[in-house]
């Protein structure tokens, strides 16, 4: 009975997974909506269509109830479901792309813009122009690299779990991680100098 | 937090979730702020780290928790649809391997699958009965209710009966009941509580199984994607058997007494009687409030009593509190329908006490207690 009371927050994402594997509809629920909202967000940088997109995510989640025997037993949940979530998403352009030759995951591309908060930047003119040129810079990165930063920093996957998800081997997706801060960083290393030389002279 | 003491990359912070509240959401529970003036190395990486957080951002769209509830419940849905499927493409499946095994040749395979239609129609529609043929067979007139909701719905009968349907389950019922039967088509699962009167049985048809009654409370869950159906009984005795248009003879018929539960084995339409209900884990799992409560009560408040009630058929219950803050009542409600409970509460405290019921909201009218 004394678990009944514990806070749903309180129990973790693996418990709750092998309670669904048993057939309890209470940890399937948990489950969804604990992630839902994150996996419809991810799923929208994937794909315009974001009607479309939460049919997918459910779709995810019905499977995952309806073959809930074949599931495997440790899996890093979250990392499982958006992995899920973008099998999903490339299967539909897929589907609605039949003449189009490839169709694996990679034909997805990420669409995400990367914005920045107005509000939070109560600093000097200067730190706003860094942060709107970084912005800038982080958009024009190649999709792929994009998306690792958005996997690795705004849904907090491992290295490996974004290797897995992106289909690479782990060095291929450090790489990706790390090219894209690198590429960024040299560039902006460079314009920094250039924006602290041109503010000096200024003043 | 010590292992902020070896950051010594951007990305090191990037993946800090304390790290990132303190720059997104403006949270330092960790002292961030107070850390990085302690060298002036550090204060120039998280400086770093900062503005890239900063240009990272990404617009959040957070659903509101009836969208998620309102996607659950959809969820839910193209399970049962994806359930349903699936229990008849193995169905197919199964009746494809048994002709091909028969050595039917693969030319034939046209034929053959007209042959199954044949046999579909006239054979396994007599087998499987659902909701929607019992319905179809009723000629009265009936009303349908169904509960899309996710919290059990009160349903009370012009018999004065009271239902309590499960959420995803359907009832047909006639608006009023006429004739010398009454008769109410479930599917999904319902708690049953009948006013009692033996020149008028009472039956639920459900998927395969009939249950008849003169006066008391069970539960049945007859699910049309299910595979099997069950009966639980409270209080008083009940009949099952199986529908006649499975079976033509009405030779099995089971006396289900209270305590006693009973599950019918839809493919092979066997009954099988459960008398420790206590030892099923299905059924001990899935016991409702109503089925937990006790309503029995010896000198007792009748807020507590309403509020039982409340509890019992997830209704509201609005009375004069004040006039009948004395009031204490001695009675045995067990083995009543909601209407009927709520009489001989009314009653037993006199005074011109009435109720009116609407929906799930039920007002009290009263001057107090005797």
């Amino acid at each position: 009975m004394k678990t009944r009371t514990l806070p749903i927050h309180s129990i973790d994402d693996n418990t709750l997974w092998n309670n669904l594997k048993m057939g309890d509809e209470k940890s399937f629920s948990l489950l969804f909506e604990r992630y839902y909202s994150d996996l419809v967000s991810y799923g929208n940088s994937l794909s315009p269509y974001a009607e479309k997109v939460q049919d997918c995510v459910q779709d995810v989640f019905t499977d995952i109830w309806v073959y809930r025997n074949s599931l495997q037993e440790s899996v890093v949940v979250k990392a499982y479901l958006l992995s899920s979530v973008r099998k999903r998403i490339a299967r539909l352009y897929e589907r609605d792309h039949i003449f189009r030759k490839t169709a694996s995951t990679d034909t997805i591309a990420f669409l995400l813009e990367f914005s920045v908060e107005n509000e939070l930047l109560d600093d000097d003119y200067a730190t706003k122009e860094k942060v709107m040129y970084l912005n800038k810079l982080l958009n024009e990165l190649p999709p792929r690299q994009k998306e690792a930063l958005y996997l690795r920093y705004h849904q907090g996957l491992s290295v490996e779990q974004i290797a897995e998800m992106l289909d690479v081997n782990y060095q291929s997706a450090s790489n990706l991680l790390h090219r894209g801060l690198l590429a960024l960083r040299k560039e902006w290393k460079g314009s920094f100098a250039f924006i602290t030389l041109l503010f000096s002279s200024t003043l | 937090m010590q292992k902020r003491n070896k950051y010594t990359e951007i990305e090191d912070f990037l993946s800090d979730e304390s790290f990132q509240s303190w720059i997104l959401n403006k949270i330092d529970e960790d002292g961030w702020e107070e850390w990085t003036l302690e060298s002036r190395q550090r204060a120039k990486l998280v400086q770093d780290a900062r503005l890239l957080l900063l240009a990272m951002k990404v617009p959040e769209h957070e659903l509101s928790n009836s969208d998620i509830h309102r996607a659950l419940h959809q969820t839910w849905i193209k399970i049962r649809d994806k359930e349903n499927q699936q229990t008849l493409k193995s169905l197919k499946v199964r009746f494809l391997r048994k002709q091909f095994l028969s050595g039917v040749a693969a030319t034939l395979f046209l034929g053959l699958m007209s042959a199954w239609f044949y046999n579909n129609y006239y054979e396994t529609d007599s087998k499987v009965v659902t909701y929607k043929e019992l319905i179809e067979e009723n000629s009265e007139g009936l009303v349908e209710q169904t509960n899309n909701s996710d919290k059990p719905q009160i349903i009370t009968l012009s018999d004065g009966s009271s239902v309590l349907l499960q959420p995803n389950s359907k009832l047909s019922y006639p608006k009023i009941f006429t004739g010398n039967e009454r008769k109410v088509y479930l599917s999904g699962e319902g708690f049953f509580e009948i006013s009692k009167n033996p020149q008028k049985p009472f039956f639920v048809y459900a998927n395969e199984i009939v249950t008849k009654v003169v006066g008391t409370s069970f539960r049945v869950k007859a699910y049309s994607d299910q595979p099997d159906v069950e009966v639980l009984v409270r209080t008083g005795k009940v009949k099952v058997k199986s529908n006649d248009l499975v079976s033509k003879s009405d030779k099995e018929e089971i006396v289900l007494l209270p305590n006693q539960a009973l599950r019918f084995l839809r493919t092979d339409l066997k009954f099988n009687k459960i008398t420790n209900i206590t030892q099923d884990a299905v059924l001990t799992q899935s016991v409702g409030n109503i089925e937990q409560l006790s309503f029995e009560f010896n000198d007792i408040p009748v807020s507590q009593i309403f509020e039982t009630i409340e509890q019992a058929y997830l209704v509201n219950i609005d009375y004069p509190k004040n006039k009948l803050i004395d009031c204490h009542l001695t009675t045995s409600l067990s083995d009543q329908p909601l209407t009927e409970k709520l009489k001989i509460v009314c009653k037993s405290i006199g005074n011109n006490t009435s109720f009116e019921m609407n929906g799930n909201q039920i007002i009290i009218t009263s001057d107090g207690c005797n």
